[in-house]
């Protein structure tokens, strides 16, 4: 896979956009000062592939996507529930060419880390100097009995990925008859946006509550004991749509019955180790484990899952000079409970260390020291939303989780020994910075 | 070492004479990028453009938030993981780039309006665009009105602690009506 044959080399010249990717090593020893090949282009790959040339020309950088039109999944909860066309969600990999990334739409089928070349189904072949790992995650269908990914395509969408799944959903919520059931199963943590599954129940009540839906029930059968945010989520619940008992939302814990084993889609019910529950929607968010192109090439290295990477600059711990950014890899300060959370904020923000650090090193200068921030929105009514923030430093080759820049949104509001309840003028500004920061997060990314 | 080194030395490490020994500004700095865009010109409506502002504003709503004197929905939580030493070097970054103005459009009723409000109770201070603050106010021409909108909804909620007085008493005399007026009338100046 290493060279280029004659039949793909014809192929590969033939169209002028082909012409620009095609990839001959002399020539671009001659030009560029090195290469750079980035797998995935979503907010993380996009990220890393942009700053490389941002803060460094010289580098050649060659970005390899399998689709041509990325969505955003952070806010298109708001889709599901037809607060936002979907298309506020897109963008495209013009603005990454134009910045002179080699855009390649492809899907990589091999890394070589030997002979550092990766090779995509396509029958291409790109050399790379350093390789930037962002294939994001991979959804275990086989976790759960009955769940194959055309059952997942068809009847039982988990729309975490976000484009075609999140409009079928949609579709099956207006569908859906007043008194009907929408069930979220979400899997164990780790999983990419972990206040996200909370979010959708929001978003779906919000959407019944509006269009004759107000018998709905929104049950979230969960993996877990609790959750991201939970006070903000449960004041929500209970203040817009009713939470628990005779509520619209109802949240049971993993301890209490909420793992789901099996699926059936043809009786649309889900068993859990307590109870059988019949739905009429059935949305199945799947285990993830590392993008499978990770897995492959052995960078998996927590329990065969996550890829773990190093702290100064995102290099595997597995592979020399292959790095691992975005819901793939594993980090954070693990042993307190704060991992990195996997989010887009998150895997921009690793895009922008893996990048200054590759750009230091392919000049021979000293290795900047890395900062990683992370936001999470979440918009639970239209004029009600809530964000966390993360902040972690390097210390002595370790994340340290900084407590002091992160945290929830408030909680209450005036003083300790005067608490007051928080505006609701606050929740709803929540709602517009939402929208700014995912526009500014898109431009970030892909423009 | 080469010039093209050494400028890419300074872009990477920051040439900036107070960068706090903690790292690197310039890293810290494309952490804001994400939500207020790069060099500071965001493009999402709500979030302000931040690259441009005096570095004395910047510095002074930053420590206010730090230390819990201003409130804030987002920036007070994220300031709070900074040292002062981080919070000046920023400032300095920040002020250091282009106000690049985003001229938004207005219906002409909007920017009668607005014009009428702000000449009254603001150009004082703003300048008649907003474009020439007093000492310690921002620039407001072609900020967006989405944001100044909320800003001055903040201003005008006696539950948000917001220092500056005067400021303060000129958002709250205005009428309701008058807030969206005058954010699309200073929004959609350029210069
Ligand atoms: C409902 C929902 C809400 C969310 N809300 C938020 C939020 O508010 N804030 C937030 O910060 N995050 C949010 N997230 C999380 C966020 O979407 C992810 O964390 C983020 O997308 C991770 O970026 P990534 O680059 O690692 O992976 P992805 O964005 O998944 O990108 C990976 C890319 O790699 C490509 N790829 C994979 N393998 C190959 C291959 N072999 N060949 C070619 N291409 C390949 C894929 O096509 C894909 O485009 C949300 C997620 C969901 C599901
Ligand atoms: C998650 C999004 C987010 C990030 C990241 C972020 N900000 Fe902000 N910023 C905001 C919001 C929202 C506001 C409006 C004030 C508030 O928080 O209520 C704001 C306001 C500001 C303002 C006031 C602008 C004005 O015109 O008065 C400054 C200055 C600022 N931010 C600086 C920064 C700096 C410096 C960073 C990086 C260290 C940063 N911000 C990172 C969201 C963000
Ligand atoms: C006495 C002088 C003064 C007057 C009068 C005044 N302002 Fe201000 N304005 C300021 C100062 C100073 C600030 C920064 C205050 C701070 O630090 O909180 C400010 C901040 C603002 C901001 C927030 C900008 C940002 O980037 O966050 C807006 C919007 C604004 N003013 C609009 C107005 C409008 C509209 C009026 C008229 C109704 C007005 N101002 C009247 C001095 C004034």
């Amino acid at each position: 896979m290493q060279t280029l044959d004659r039949r793909n080399f014809l192929k590969a010249v033939s169209g002028a956009a082909a012409a620009s990717v095609l990839t001959v090593p002399q020539s671009f020893a001659a030009t560029a000062k090195a290469r750079v090949v980035v797998v995935g282009g979503g907010f993380g790959g996009a990220s890393a592939a942009r700053y490389l040339r941002l803060l460094d020309p010289g580098i050649d950088v060659t970005l390899i996507e399998r689709g041509t039109r990325y969505t955003s999944c952070p806010l298109s909860n708001e889709v599901i529930s037809g607060e936002r066309d979907i298309r506020t969600l897109q963008a495209g990999y013009n603005g990454l060419a134009r910045r002179g990334v080699k855009v390649v739409h492809a899907e990589v089928t091999q890394v070589d880390p030997v002979n550092k070349t990766v090779a995509t189904a396509d029958g291409q072949s790109f050399p790379y100097d350093a390789l930037v790992m962002a294939p994001g995650v991979d959804l275990d269908y086989s976790a759960i009995g009955g769940l194959t990914e055309e059952l997942a395509e068809t009847r039982l969408p988990h729309a975490w990925k976000a484009g075609p799944q999140t409009l079928l959903l949609k579709k099956q919520l207006e569908a859906m008859p007043d008194g009907g059931r929408f069930i979220i199963s979400v899997p164990k943590a780790p999983f990419r946006c972990p206040p996200g599954p909370y979010e959708r129940a929001a978003q779906v009540a919000m959407y019944c509550r509006h269009h004759g839906k107000k018998k709905a029930k929104i049950l979230i059968l969960d993996s877990n004991d609790s959750f991201s945010k939970r006070p903000l989520f449960e004041e929500a619940w209970k203040a817009l749509y009713g939470y628990g008992q005779g509520g619209m939302i109802e949240w049971v814990s993993g301890a209490t019955g909420g793992i789901v084993e099996q699926v059936d889609a043809t009786a649309m019910t889900c068993q859990t180790t307590f109870d059988d529950h019949k739905g009429d929607i059935i949305n199945i968010i799947p285990p993830h484990r590392a993008g499978k192109i990770a897995r492959d090439l052995g960078l998996a290295t927590l329990k065969g899952t996550w890829c773990e990477v190093r702290p100064e600059s995102m290099e595997s711990t597995a592979h020399k000079d292959i790095y691992v950014i975005g819901d793939s890899c594993v980090g954070g300060e693990l042993a307190t409970g704060n991992g990195f959370p996997k989010s887009a904020h998150m895997a921009n923000s690793q895009a922008k260390v893996v990048a200054a650090a590759l750009v230091a090193r392919l000049n021979g200068l000293p290795p900047p020291v890395p900062i990683y921030t992370n936001t999470c929105y979440s918009v639970v009514g239209h004029d009600w939303g809530f964000s966390v923030v993360h902040l972690f430093r390097v210390e002595n080759n370790k994340w340290v989780y900084v407590a002091k820049g992160s945290g929830i949104s408030p909680v209450t509001f005036g003083t300790k020994e005067k608490p007051l309840p928080v505006p609701r003028s606050y929740r709803k500004m929540e709602v517009a910075y939402a929208d700014g920061w995912l526009r500014n997060l898109l431009a970030d990314s892909f423009a | 070492m080469t010039k093209t080194k050494t400028l890419l030395a300074l872009a990477l490490i920051g040439v900036c004479a107070t960068a706090s020994a903690r790292g690197d500004i310039e890293m810290l700095a494309r952490t804001c990028n994400g939500c207020h865009g790069v060099g500071g010109v965001s493009v999402g409506l709500s979030m302000p453009s931040i690259g441009g502002l005096p570095k004395e504003y910047l510095r002074n709503i930053m420590k206010q938030w730090k230390y819990d004197e201003r409130s804030a929905i987002t920036m007070n939580r994220i300031v709070k993981g900074l040292s002062d030493d981080e919070i000046d070097a920023l400032a300095a970054h920040f002020a250091k780039q282009r106000w690049v103005p985003a001229p938004q459009q207005a219906s002409a009723a909007l920017l009668a309006k607005g014009k009428s409000a702000i000449s009254e109770n603001c150009e004082d201070c703003h300048g008649f665009t907003g474009s020439d603050p007093d000492v310690d106010a921002p620039r407001i021409n072609g900020q967006w009105a989405k944001y100044m909108e909320l800003e001055l909804a903040k201003y005008r909620d006696p539950r948000f602690k917001m220092p500056h007085r005067k400021m303060k008493k000129a958002a709250q005399d205005m009428k309701p009506a008058e807030v969206p007026a005058a954010a699309g009338y200073f929004g959609a100046q350029d210069k």
